[in-house]
């Protein structure tokens, strides 16, 4: 199994996929942190509340809680992951090497989900470098204390959990574009629908989305579930889909 | 170590792509896995190899199926499609399959330079040439120095001088190394020149098995024998009295069916009968081959040669 997980982190490494994906989670993590800290105690413009202001707890746990919203890259990463063996066709070579297809499902899941730690510390530090010093110059840089901390915990717990969804989805759909364009339609499209419509509230909290808000608030939210319930439905949907696809999808025929 | 394959049947939707179809492969031997496109050869590697899951039937290394070998890369060694990442590098492909297998990274250098792509192995597999990509496709075959190699069409996209290398290499394989080598190829000349032994198949059946001399003169190692000589009728009768079928055709051509040369020779010679020529009609296995590629696949041919498909 460990030769497995080396061979998952060598494709993952020898292709540059992984560091487009890590430069623009990098940028985009980076650059909403410096958004909100440059607009922050901004006045309300239109009815819309503006953002806290600089120095106030609400301030701080925006802008470390976004380091969260790289995860989109991150289950992009786990997708190909896994849907590149389909579409290069190497799955060939890798089922005659390992013809136990868990295992390749397996191993991939713990490949992921341990390389997506380094990403998502990569990620934090982004995040903790660009407010430190961009809230320090406005006046108020946030201490690290634990309040802070346990926001930037549990987006990195988010961050790495999407990896491993993003390997189960991948397993499931095989299909590397269909499975992206779905990932995203789901996250953008159908979530936020569900989370609107007063009927289904009670549902939203069991989906993905409603689990991310789970772990990455602070506040308790009455319709939402604990962090720690949050991170292992996260965990169970990455685990669910995964074996899922080894079941329905990866043992079909290699043609 | 021995590939035995009995009663492997597959659709596809409702194409019946293999029907009960067996033969055996026998070590230190090459045999070709003859047969025209869309015969069924693709698909009948990749059941043996696992990769489908067959309807029916078996196929196993000297009696393990593929996904219960213990070490399948040190048993089966495979070339099927040309399959790689086109940014990953011939040699970074190589480790891939090394680390998984459990084998030694340095593995890959190794069979790069068996392959003769040394110089080419830190360069992207999607630059590479088709015929770099098969010769690619073999050393990752041969990372676990297995005793075993399948191999579908690997001669597609090589250069005259990839298949002269490629030849050469499968029979020092097989003939000096030992190992059991099974070749697919849609090119019958391609074969005769290769293999030790084909197995041929139409439209998802079995046509024929056995070596390529065999073949050639027919199943019993008798055939047609063609013989030229001014006295026609004097040859007909002997060999007649001998128990053979001549028959006379123009220009004095005899031509004897179910016998060698050897033996039309001798009864010629004893008779005092004179020839001008004497020869084995060898376009057997042309005939056999032509008649089932002409029947084009597995649309026109449910059973392309009857008493072929009997045996």
């Amino acid at each position: 199994m460990t030769g497995l997980v080396r061979a998952e982190w060598t494709k993952l490494l020898t292709t540059r996929v992984w560091i487009g994906l890590v430069l623009g989670a990098c940028v985009m993590v980076g650059g909403f942190a410096a958004l909100f800290t440059g607009l922050a105690g901004a006045e309300p413009d239109g009815g819309q509340p503006g953002l806290p202001a600089v120095g106030t707890p609400q301030y701080e746990e925006v802008v470390f809680s976004v380091a969260a919203n790289a995860s989109v890259l991150l289950l992009i990463l786990g997708i190909i992951g896994t849907t590149q063996e389909y579409r290069h066709r190497t799955a060939t070579p890798t089922f005659l090497t390992t013809p136990r297809r868990g295992r390749v499902v397996a191993a991939k899941l713990v490949a992921y989900a341990l390389a997506a730690v380094p990403i998502a510390l990569l990620v934090l530090a982004v995040d903790v470098v660009v407010v430190l010093l961009f809230a320090g110059a406005r006046g108020a840089a946030p201490s690290l204390d634990a309040d802070n901390l346990q926001t930037l915990g549990a987006a990195g717990l988010v961050l790495v959990v999407f990896a491993v969804i993003g390997v189960g989805v991948g397993a499931l759909l095989r299909n590397q574009v269909g499975a992206i364009v779905g990932a995203l339609v789901y996250l953008y499209v159908v979530e936020p629908i569900v989370s609107s419509i007063g009927v289904l509230q009670p549902a939203y909290k069991w989906l993905p989305g409603g689990a991310v808000q789970a772990v990455t608030s602070d506040f308790q939210a009455p319709d939402l579930l604990e962090p720690w319930q949050g991170a292992l439905l996260l965990l169970g949907y990455g685990l669910l889909t995964a074996f899922l696809g080894t079941v329905l999808a990866v043992r079909r025929d290699v043609v | 170590m021995r590939v035995e394959v009995s009663g492997l049947t597959k659709s596809f939707g409702t194409v019946r792509a293999v029907s009960d179809l067996g033969f055996t492969v026998e070590p230190g031997s090459v045999t070709g896995f003859l047969g025209p496109n869309g015969a069924g050869k693709t698909t009948t590697l990749r059941m043996v190899l696992g990769l489908i899951t067959p309807d029916a039937g078996s196929a196993t290394f000297d009696g393990v199926p593929y996904a219960a070998l213990p070490d399948p890369v040190g048993t089966v060694g495979a070339v099927l499609e040309t399959a790689f990442h086109p940014a990953r590098s011939g040699r970074d492909h190589l480790r891939v399959y090394c680390r998984a297998a459990g084998l030694p990274v340095s593995r890959a250098d190794e069979v790069l330079t068996a392959v003769g792509l040394a110089t080419a192995g830190r360069r992207r597999a999607g630059g590479y040439s088709l015929g770099m990509r098969q010769r690619l496709a073999l050393a990752t075959a041969l990372l676990g120095d297995p005793p075993v190699l399948v191999l579908d069409e690997p001669a597609n996209g090589l250069d005259p001088e990839g298949i002269l290398w490629l030849r050469g290499f499968l029979r020092h394989l097989a003939h000096e190394e030992g190992r059991t080598v099974l070749v697919s190829s849609h090119l019958l000349s391609e074969m005769e020149q290769t293999a030790d032994r084909v197995v041929i198949v139409g439209a998802g059946r079995l046509v024929r098995q056995g070596s390529i001399t065999e073949l050639r003169s027919g199943a019993q190692g008798a055939g047609t024998v063609l013989a030229r000589t001014p006295d026609a009728d004097r040859l007909a009768a002997v060999l007649g009295d001998a128990g053979m079928s001549a028959d006379r055709g123009t220009d004095g051509l005899v031509t004897v069916t179910g016998a060698t040369p050897a033996e039309v020779g001798a009864r010629a010679f004893h008779a005092g009968v004179e020839l001008h020529e004497l020869r084995a009609e060898t376009t057997g296995l042309e005939d056999l081959y032509f008649r089932l590629t002409a029947g084009q696949e597995q649309f026109a041919a449910t059973s392309p040669t009857p008493e072929g498909a009997a045996r």
